[in-house]
Formats: structure tokens, sequence, C-alpha cells
């Protein structure tokens, strides 16, 4: 009974630090640009394809990397304004049959393109690249002020802790940039 | 006697509230037989849907896996825990403010709040632990490298099976493409074009070509021939290919699988068809394969099993926690259960004996009228019933207590009235009673008896022989004896006593007293002072002696003086000699016979004397006037007046007042000697004092006049106020009768004492 008790002792404590999908050492990078009326951003993902990733895609499941994007003015004496913000999701399923995944990109609900390809590396760039994504309008941007993008990734299904499902692993990035008309 | 006593206000007893009905209080959630039935049937439910949860956790959706249900049980479990928490925080809480206060049954309460938290905490957390254990490895024993490596070579054959499938069909529509002329399908030339495709149906097993025209660059496919093997199953739907041309027309080769309605599949490939000439696409060909039902579904079910398996560990961590959570939350549940049992059994135990004990309380400070509410029908309700009953009784038999004591205080009362106002009378009335107890002593002596005795108020309690064992009392002492040693009935008994020189005539009257059962209780001695009585009744006779004598006397009495006066004016011519002796016989007769005159008018005075014509007079007014008379006649003697301050008016009859007080003063003078008074053996003056004097007390006004002369024996002094007894050579001895007669019938008193130092001093008493 020791034994099990100190075995269900190390369970629990193990449980409590187990890692979300997302590894440690991932990291986000951020561009944006204004151009045409338009807030195009830029952004990847680095290194989120791990093994855990691919496993769980391998799996079947449909995994889904949720980018919440946010526009944002800072200011210095309250909280940062959130002048526009978009959720950027891409999904993938993988067939084990047809050895194919499948990669849908939505807006904010709406599915903006569908991509089916037998390469890895092209899935693993179509789920964590992102080029020019026209997300904001520069309408009512002030121009020479400074705005930022924050962009905030976790994936989807989580693998959270049993002991504290809250805590967060996402991974977040931002980038200035000086609206210019 | 008869006694009237004023009827004793009735006391009343105090208005006592009614029995306060109990008041019936919220019953709390603890003693809600409904509330406990549908909270024990919401935990159920929560068991059964944790239980269904568990069960269900593999089939629902990942995300709303770890999304929802994930958290939801955690936020329970913080919820439970928090809940826990504050449960016990609480209750050490109540402990510790219980106990610095003292309340009962704190401590019980915590013994077995922590017993029952005791007796469960271990199981619990030791079957959580074990249960946690098994958790983490029955799911550890869901995967297995044999497992693993099989599911993996199968649906690596499968995918293998259908690449190879893929590539078969591809080969085949690239070799239709190819040889498709070009012309023949830019010009809709379906004999050419299904002369070149039969063959490929009936000879090389394809089992559907099926060949697009593009009629313009950028133009959607449109569908131009299909040649079909008859060993094709039934099914496929057009638009499935059409789909695939336009993809294919598009740059899109992939191949597509279509699940066909009467099994198995179709492998669809497409391919372009070019001009060779000028690298235009004029068509599209489609190529599909039939993939056979069986085989098809075993590949699928490879490749589920394989996904299921693979995502099985790819969840294994939110699966962990939901299971986890579960078995928290029961463990939880137990515990808060447990605590809330322990609560809620302590509360059921000590909360009726603590609402006991504060009714005793309550019924020990004289609050009979509480009651307790009882809060269930089991033994501890049977037992507030019968303190209720008891309450009541005590109640009941308090009220009659009171009853009775407020009856009794009411008789003492009574009683205590009666006693005063018999006290009172016997304290006023001049009737001298005197009680004697069973064991011989004085039990009781009013004032008239002290006074008529001359006792102390002191020999209360004294035996009688040591109250009564003065010379003088010996003969009541001798009575009350017979009568209280039960030798002589009731007895009367007229007893003549000898107080301070003076005679004292008492009506005495000795009964026994007996107790309710006949035993001697004792005697009571009941005299009066009939001495007045006795005086009065020898002035009567006197009276009747002097009005006799008068009569007898004053009548021979003229014709003996009309006989000497004869016999005188006879003798008138007689030699000298023999008138000589006439005159001086008939002189001497009449002289004597007018002293027999006047002493024969005093007598009849005092016979006839009229009653008084008493008026409100000031009675120093007549003293001072009749002092007046005797300014100047007796030079040696000092006669002297003290007039009393603020004396009222006094009723009297002036002209007999005023003879009382001549009488006394003549008296007075002669003690001192008259005229020729020497100085007294001190060298004082020979003095007389006339006082007044008002005592407001007894309602009476006192005349004193004292003389400081030789002063009259005590032998004498009962004496004096007898008619015909005198001191004096020529006294008639009816001064001092007619005196005490006019006092007495002014309703006065006359006495005489000795004055001190020398002398003799009459006091007379008048009602005011």
């Amino acid at each position: 009974m020791s034994t099990l008790s100190a075995r269900a002792w190390t369970l629990a404590v193990a449980l409590s630090v187990l890692p979300a999908v997302l590894p440690a050492d991932q990291s986000l990078q951020v561009a944006p640009l204004s151009r045409e009326g338009r807030v195009l951003v830029s952004f990847r993902l680095d290194n989120a394809f791990n093994e855990d990733i691919r496993t769980a895609i391998h799996s079947g499941l449909t995994i889904s990397f949720i980018y919440d994007v946010e526009l944002k003015r800072g200011s210095s004496l309250w909280f940062d304004r959130t002048i526009a913000s978009e959720k950027v999701t891409a999904a993938v399923r993988y067939d084990n049959l047809a050895r194919r995944y499948q990669v849908t990109r939505t807006q904010d609900g709406r599915i903006e393109r569908v991509d089916a390809t037998e390469r890895e590396e092209d899935a693993r760039r179509l789920l964590t690249e992102f080029d020019k994504l026209p997300l904001f309008t520069s309408e009512g941007l002030e121009p020479n002020a400074e705005y930022y993008v924050r962009v905030r990734a976790r994936t989807s299904p989580r693998n959270a802790s049993f002991v504290w499902p809250w805590e967060r692993h996402d991974v977040s990035a931002t980038a200035k940039f000086t609206f210019i008309k | 006697m008869a006694t009237t006593l004023r009827d004793a206000r009735r006391p009343t007893l105090p208005a006592r509230p009614a029995p306060r009905p109990p008041v019936r209080e919220r019953r709390p959630f603890r003693d809600n037989p409904r509330l406990i039935l549908i909270g024990l049937v919401l935990l159920l439910a929560a068991l059964a849907g944790m239980v269904w949860l568990a069960d269900q956790s593999r089939e629902l959706n990942p995300d709303f896996l770890s999304e929802v249900v994930l958290y939801a049980l955690s936020a329970a479990d913080l919820t439970m825990v928090i809940a826990l928490v504050f449960v016990l925080a609480r209750n050490i809480v109540k402990l510790a403010v219980e106990r610095r206060r003292g309340l009962p049954f704190s401590r019980f309460r915590a013994k077995l709040v922590l017993a029952m938290l005791g007796l469960t905490i271990v199981p619990s957390v030791l079957v959580l632990l074990v249960g946690g254990e098994l958790i983490r490895s029955s799911m550890e024993q869901w995967f297995s490298d044999p497992v693993d490596v099989v599911l993996r070579s199968a649906t690596e054959i499968a995918g293998d099976y259908y690449q190879e499938r893929e590539k078969i069909v591809r080969d085949h529509v690239l070799r239709i493409a190819r040889a498709l002329p070009a012309e023949a399908v830019d010009t809709g030339d379906l004999e050419a074009v299904r002369a070149l495709i039969g063959p490929e149906v009936t000879q090389r097993g394809v089992g559907l070509v099926e060949v697009y025209r593009i009629p313009a660059a950028g133009a959607a496919p449109g569908p131009l021939v299909a040649v079909e093997s008859p060993s094709l199953p039934r099914g496929h739907v057009r638009a499935s290919a059409d789909r695939l041309a336009a993809k294919v027309a598009a740059g899109d080769d992939r191949p597509v699988h279509e699940q066909l309605a009467e099994g198995g599949e179709l492998v669809r490939a497409g391919a372009l068809v070019r001009d060779p000439a000028t690298n235009r696409t004029v068509g599209v060909v489609i190529a599909s394969d039939h993939l056979a039902d069986n085989l098809a579904q075993h590949s699928r079910r490879i490749k589920e099993a394989f996904e299921n398996y693979n995502q099985l560990r790819v969840l294994k961590r939110p699966l962990e926690g939901v299971y986890l959570s579960l078995f928290l939350m029961m463990t939880l549940m137990i515990l808060v259960s447990a605590t809330w049992m322990g609560l809620y059994l302590a509360k059921r135990i000590t909360r009726p004996v603590q609402m006991l004990a504060a009714g005793a309380r309550e019924i020990g400070a004289g609050r009979l009228d509480h009651r307790i509410e009882p809060e269930t029908r089991d033994e501890f309700g049977s037992l507030v019933e019968a303190f209720n009953t008891m309450a009541g009784e005590l109640a009941a038999s308090q009220r009659k207590l009171d009853r009775s004591r407020l009856d009794l205080e009411r008789k003492n009362q009574q009683l205590d009235e009666r006693r005063r106002y018999i006290e009172t009378v016997l304290e006023r009335i001049a009737t001298g009673v005197v009680s004697v107890g069973a064991d011989g002593c004085i039990e009781t002596i009013n004032a008239a008896a002290v006074r008529l005795l001359g006792v102390e108020a002191g020999v209360i309690g004294a035996p009688l022989d040591a109250a009564f064992g003065r010379e003088d009392l010996r003969p009541l002492g001798a009575l009350v004896q017979r009568v209280h040693a039960g030798r002589a009935e009731p007895a009367a008994q007229e007893i003549a006593l000898t107080r301070e020189g003076r005679e004292l005539h008492l009506a005495a009257a000795a009964t026994p007293l007996q107790g309710e059962d006949g035993a001697p209780a004792g005697a009571v001695l009941v005299f009066d002072d009939v001495t007045p009585l006795i005086r009065t009744q020898r002035v009567a006779a006197w009276r009747d002696v002097a009005r006799r004598l008068a009569h007898e006397i004053k009548n021979p009495l003229t014709p003996i003086q009309l006989c000497a006066e004869r016999m005188r004016r006879h003798f008138g011519s007689a030699p000298p000699a023999s008138r000589a002796l006439v005159d001086e016989c008939t002189t001497t007769i009449v002289g004597e016979v007018e002293s027999l005159k006047a002493l024969v008018d005093e007598f009849a005075q005092f016979a006839r004397m009229p009653a008084p014509r008493a008026v409100p007079s000031d009675l120093d007014g007549v003293i001072r006037d009749t002092l007046a008379l005797y300014k100047g006649l007796f030079g040696q003697i000092r006669l002297e007046h003290r007039p009393a301050e603020g004396l009222p008016p006094v009723r009297i009859d002036v002209e007999q007042i005023r003879r009382v007080v001549i009488n006394l003063v003549d008296n007075a003078v002669e003690a001192l000697g008259a005229a020729a008074a020497p100085l007294r053996p001190g060298g004082d003056p020979p003095s007389i004092v006339v006082a007044t004097g008002h005592d407001p007390g007894h309602g009476v006004a006192r005349i004193t006049i004292a003389d400081n002369g030789p002063g009259i024996p005590p032998a004498d002094r009962d004496k004096l106020f007898m008619p015909y007894y005198s001191t004096k050579r020529r006294g008639s001895g009816l001064g001092l009768a007619i005196v005490r007669r006019i006092i007495a019938e002014h309703g006065g008193n006359i006495e005489v004492a000795d004055n001190v130092p020398a002398g003799t001093v009459f006091t007379i008493e008048l009602p005011v």
C-alpha cells in the first residue's frame, strides 16, 4: 500500500506539472503592415509542430491552431484600448488511409480556404504561417499614431491539467507599427 | 365586646401572563425531512450523472471534453473544497467562540464532527489515492506496444493498399488520357472516344471511364461519354465525377474516394486530355475502380481503430483529469456529507438537550410559562413533551401555592388586625387584664393592669408568684392560683388593695383557660377599679344620712333657740346676778344652736349640692381671681400662681371650682399656721403654689395646689375625702368631701400626695 500511495502522490504531482500541447520553446513572430486601407498581419508560429502535435494530428483528431489577433493602441494611463479583434483558426485533419492532410482556414467562423496536401511540411506551413492577412480596416486609425498587433496562439483540444485546468500555455507576441496615411 | 373589623382588602393574585404559545420557527434544512429527501435525490442524481459522464467521456467531443467538462468538474471540485474548508473553519471558529463563552455541548459537537470526519477522511483519501492510481494504471494498460504495432501495421497495410489502388487508377487514367485523340474529344466524336475507352473497361478491368469535354479554355468540363463495366455496383453518383473533373481541370488531380450506396467505394482519379499540337486542354478523363465492400470496410475499421487508439493516447491526459475529477468529487462529497452529517447528528442530539437545559434554567428562574417547541417526534420529542407537561404541572402547582399563600397572608393580615384591635382595646380600656400561661407565667398584661397594680410592664414572662408576690397583690395572686390550678371554678371577688397609702378596691374575676383538647391552658384575670364607685356609694349613703340628720336636727333647733331667747327676756327684770347667769346660759344656748344650724346647713348643702353648669372658661383666670381674695390676709405666707401656657378653655362651673380652690387653699393656709405661719424647718418661707398644666396626651387640664407644710400622714390620705373626717378642731369634715364631689361631677379626679421636699400637693385633673 505504501508503494501504491507513493505512486499515487507521484501521479498527482506529475499531473500538476504536465505541459500543455504547445511546447515551451515555441515562439510567435508578428509583422503588421498598413496598406490600401487595410491592416495586413503576418504571423508565424515557430516550433509548434512538435511530436505531440504530430501524434495528435496523425491520430485523426481535428487539431485546431487558434490565433486571437487584436489591433490595439497603447495607453499610458489606462489599459490599452482594443480597436478590433479577429479569430483566425487553422484546423487540420489527417486521413490515415489517403495519407493526406486537409487544412481548413477560417476567419471569425468564415471558411477562407481549404487545402489538402500529402506533405507534412505543407500542412505545417498552412497551420502556422499566415502571410499578410487583411484582418482589419485602417479606417478610423489616427495617422502617424502608434498601434500594435497582438497575436495569441493556442491549440484545441487542450491538454489541460487535472489539478488546475485554467492554467494557460498560450503563446503570444506583439508588434508595433505606425499608421501612416 | 362587639368587635367590628374593617374588611381587609382582599389580596389578589398578581396577573400572571398566559403561557406563551411556543413560537413556531421556520424549520431549518437539517430538520426538514422533505428538504433532506430532495437533497439526497439531488446527490444521487449528481452521482448518477458522474457515472454517466465517466461512461460517456470517451465518446465526447474532445474539445467539449477538454474545454467544458474538465473545467466544470474542476470548478465543482474547487467549490466543494472551498465548501468543506468553509464548513470546517466555521465550526472551528464557532467551537472556539462557544468554548470561550462556556456554552454547553460545544466540545461534544466538535468531538462528534471530528469523529465523523476522522472516520471518513482517512478511508476517503486512501480510496482517492488508490483509485487515482488504479485509473492511471488502467489507462496505461489501454496502450501497449503490441497493440500499437499491430494497429499501426494494419493501418500501414490498408494505407498501402489504398495508395496502390489509387496508383493503379491513376496509371489507367493517365494512359487513357494519352491514348485519347484530342480532336475526337474536342469535336465530340463519341464513337471514336467510346471505341478507345471500351477496351479499357472490357479488357483492362477499369470499372468506369468517363470523358469530359472542355469546349474552350477556362470553361467548365462537360460530360461527353461514359463506359461502365457491368460488374460495377450501382449507386455511384454523377455529381462526384463532375466535381472531380472540375478539380482536375483546375489542376488538382488527387484521387478521391466515393462511398457507394450498395457497398464498397470507388477510387476515382482524373487526368487532362491535351491537344499535342497546341498543348491545349480539350477534356478530362475520370477513371474509377471499385473497392469491394468488405475490403473497404475492413480498411475503414482498421483506420478507425488506429485513430481511436491514438486519440485516446492524445486525450489521455484530459480523460485522466475527468476521471480523477470525478473521483475527487465523490471523495469531497463524502467528506462534505460526513461533516454535514456529523453536524447534523450533533445538532439533533445536542439541540433538544440544550433546549431542555435552557428550559430548565427558565423554569428555575421562575418563568413557569416557558415551553419548548418539539421539533421532532422521536424520543427527544417525547422528552420535550414530558418537560412541557412537567412545566405545566409546575405552573399549576405554583398558582395553587400562590393562591394558598395569598389566602394565608390575608388570614394572617386579618388575624393581625384583630390582634392589634384587641391589643388596642385592652390597652385603652380601664379594666385590667392579665393572662397567665399554662406554665404559670404572665403572658400578657395590659396598661390598665400595670397602672392599677403598680407593676412594671416587663413583668411579662415572670412567674405568677413573682409578679404577684408583693404583699398587697397576694390576694389577686391567690385568686389566679386557685383558678389556674383548677381548684376553683371561675370566680369573682372584690379585693381591697392598699397602694401608696391609698385604698384601692378592685372587682376581680379569674377564669381558667382551656385548650382545644380541654387541657388547662392558663388563666385570665380581669379586674376593675371600683374605688370611685364605692366612694360614690359611700357619699350617697352619707348624703342620705346628712339629709336625715339635717331634717331631724334642724327641726328642734328653732324651738330651742326661741325658748332660750324667751328665757332671756323673762329674766330681763331679774336680779343682776340671776340675769347675768341667764344671759350667759341663753347666749351659750343660742350660740350653740346657731352652730348646729350652720352645721346642719352644711349637711343640707352637701346633700343637695346642685349639678355643675359647666361652660368653657378661662381656668387660670378663675384661679387668679380667687387667689386675689387672699391678697394681704396672710402676710407670712407666699401665695404664688403659676399659670400654664396655651391652656385651652375648660368646661367648668366657675363658682364650684372657685369653691374648690378656696377650700384647698384654706386647708393649706391652715396647715401652714394661718397668719402666724412660721418659717419652715429649712428656713424657707411658708408658701402655697397654685399651678395649672395641660396634658394634651390624656386630654386633661391639671391644677396642683402645693404647700410646704407638715404634710399629711399616708394613713390619713384616703380618709381625707370622706365626709365628717377632719383634722381640724372645728371642721365639719365635709370640705374635701364636697371638693371631691365637685371634681367628680366635672368628670375629673383629685389625688393627694406628698410635696417634695415637704408638704402636701393636691392634683386635680379636669377633662378638656
